[in-house]
């Protein structure tokens, strides 16, 4: 036997490994039946919030709860990329298999969408009973919650590589979801916020998605400009955060 | 050639260290060292504040304030949870403190002391926030701390019970964020009692933060005319102290300090 044969090469293309990582993560995820249901707590809150005190602004309190559900993605993605290589190390592992290091990031991000899809369908479905959500106004919903996912879970997973322990990283993380999910009117209307800093919200994928879901189902006007800063803001940021993953991905896939 | 080898005096140890200066310090280096440690802990009583302070009446946001003081205090329990958890199974240091002279009640109240340094800096912006909204009687900044004292053991002897039984670090978020925030939810710290329906009234009065809420906001005089909540000022403290001392014995004997 040739020892010194060079070992075959394996033909893959950028998304080698893809579905089979969706499935193994979301069997991993679908092991944290009590995370998953416990995702909803916040969420719970603030609608148990408006509707005790504040009644009036329920609906946009539970457009913001569906949004902010699939926003929390992004830390999940990022616990979990961080969990397997500083906790687990499977990390190298993965990455020596023939799976790209693009497959790996977007694997686990959509392995774990599905695995929590359960509370953001719930969330949905109350959106649509109370607000009234009417086919078009449910499709501008799903688009906005496409570009959050992308959005949250390609940030999620470039912060997961910055921290080399698992106790530095819940600090920052809970910073930077909280700030981006909670600070700026996602549960609350956009007129609640102080006006100087409403287009700065509107920017945000967050509030900005937020925005255009309750202009669209007829709750909160908003001019053709701030439409399209909105709109402009979340696909131009989705785009930004996925092309930088993808590339962040197959810079850090080896460990120096 | 053999000798006759004498027995080992025994040194004697100290039996008595600084445990509470000395969590007090562990505490103080990881906020210190960690900036973003410092605010993420006591954020969500604060977010929780932020949105109420926009969606409810004015009147209700120093009621609102004492709700996030005493949900801040439920949360150490919550940072207790996560602590004793990771060191016992991340960095396997209970074992180091089970084989010192340290005690379990001991290592609870540390780590309790460890997480209360934590939440000062809440309690002092706070506590200046709600003293520049209302006026707070001197028999009310003794209530609120008595009740945030009473809490902060209970709650801590409940996380650090609970962190006991966890197996895995991948537990500690689930179970805390379960345990804490639903539980300061019940108890209806940041919402005034009065206005909840009837059957979460009956639920909330089985909880000790609810007489803590009740008494502080008695205390300071935030119930509108005709409105009386509790069973009267003296029965509420002694309910508080009862439902404290009750939950932190059964905590403590709930809490596994061997591994078997």
């Amino acid at each position: 036997m040739n020892l010194e044969a060079p070992l075959p090469t394996v033909a893959r293309s950028r998304w080698t490994g893809l579905g089979a990582f969706i499935g193994t993560e979301l069997r991993v995820q679908l092991h944290e039946v009590l995370s998953i249901a416990t995702s909803i707590i916040v969420q719970a809150v603030f609608l148990v919030f408006v509707a005790v005190l504040a009644r009036q602004y329920l609906s946009y309190t539970l457009i913001g709860a569906v949004v902010f559900s699939t926003f929390q993605i992004g830390q999940r993605v990022q616990n979990e990329a961080a969990w397997i290589r500083i906790d687990h190390k499977l990390h190298e592992m993965y990455h020596a298999s023939p799976m790209t290091p693009e497959a790996y990031f977007l694997g686990m991000s959509v392995g774990v969408l599905l695995a929590y899809c359960a509370p953001i369908f719930v969330l949905f479905a109350a959106a649509a009973y109370f607000v009234g959500l009417t086919l078009p106004v449910a499709l501008v919903l799903l688009a906005v919650l496409g570009g959050e996912f992308v959005f949250t879970a390609s940030v999620g997973y470039m912060i997961s590589t910055w921290f080399k322990n698992m106790r530095s990283i819940w600090p920052y993380s809970t910073l930077f979801f909280n700030f981006f999910s909670v600070l700026p009117p996602v549960f609350y209307p956009l007129w609640l916020f102080p006006p100087a800093l409403q287009p700065v919200a509107l920017i945000l994928p967050t509030s900005g998605g937020t925005a255009l879901v309750e202009h669209a189902a007829g709750i909160l006007p908003l001019s053709a400009e701030w439409i399209a800063l909105a709109a402009g803001s979340l696909v131009v940021g989705a785009s930004l955060a996925f092309v930088g993953a993808v590339y962040w991905a197959r810079r850090i896939s080896r460990e120096r | 050639m053999a000798t006759a080898m004498a027995p080992p005096v025994p040194v004697p140890l100290p039996r008595h260290g600084r445990v509470f200066p000395a969590f007090a310090l562990i505490g103080w280096r990881w906020i210190s060292r960690n900036p973003a440690a410092t605010v993420a802990p006591i954020l969500l009583p604060f977010i929780f504040l932020y949105f109420l302070k926009l969606i409810s009446p004015p009147g209700l946001f120093p009621l609102e304030i004492i709700g996030a003081m005493l949900f801040t205090t439920q949360n150490i329990g919550n940072w207790v949870l996560g602590d004793s958890a990771y060191w016992r199974l991340e960095s396997s240091l209970q074992d180091l403190f089970i084989v010192s002279p340290l005690g379990k009640v001991g290592y609870l109240f540390g780590i309790a002391v460890s997480n209360m340094i934590a939440a000062l800096p809440a309690y002092v912006v706070l506590g200046l926030l709600l003293a520049s909204v209302v006026h707070v009687p001197w028999v009310a900044w003794i209530a609120l701390a008595g009740s945030v004292g009473l809490l902060w053991i209970l709650f801590s002897a409940i996380g650090i019970a609970i962190s006991s039984r966890l197996r895995s670090q991948r537990e500690i978020w689930p179970v805390g964020n379960l345990l804490f925030t639903s539980l300061g939810m019940l108890s209806p710290l940041y919402l005034p009692i009065w206005l909840l329906p009837h059957a979460w009234q009956s639920v909330a009065y089985f909880l000790p933060g609810t007489y803590a809420a009740v008494i502080v906001q008695s205390s300071v005089g935030l119930l509108p005319a005709g409105v009386s909540i509790g069973f009267g000022s003296l029965l509420d403290a002694g309910l508080l102290a009862v439902t404290a001392v009750v939950g932190t014995a059964l905590a403590v004997r709930l809490y596994r300090w061997q591994e078997r």
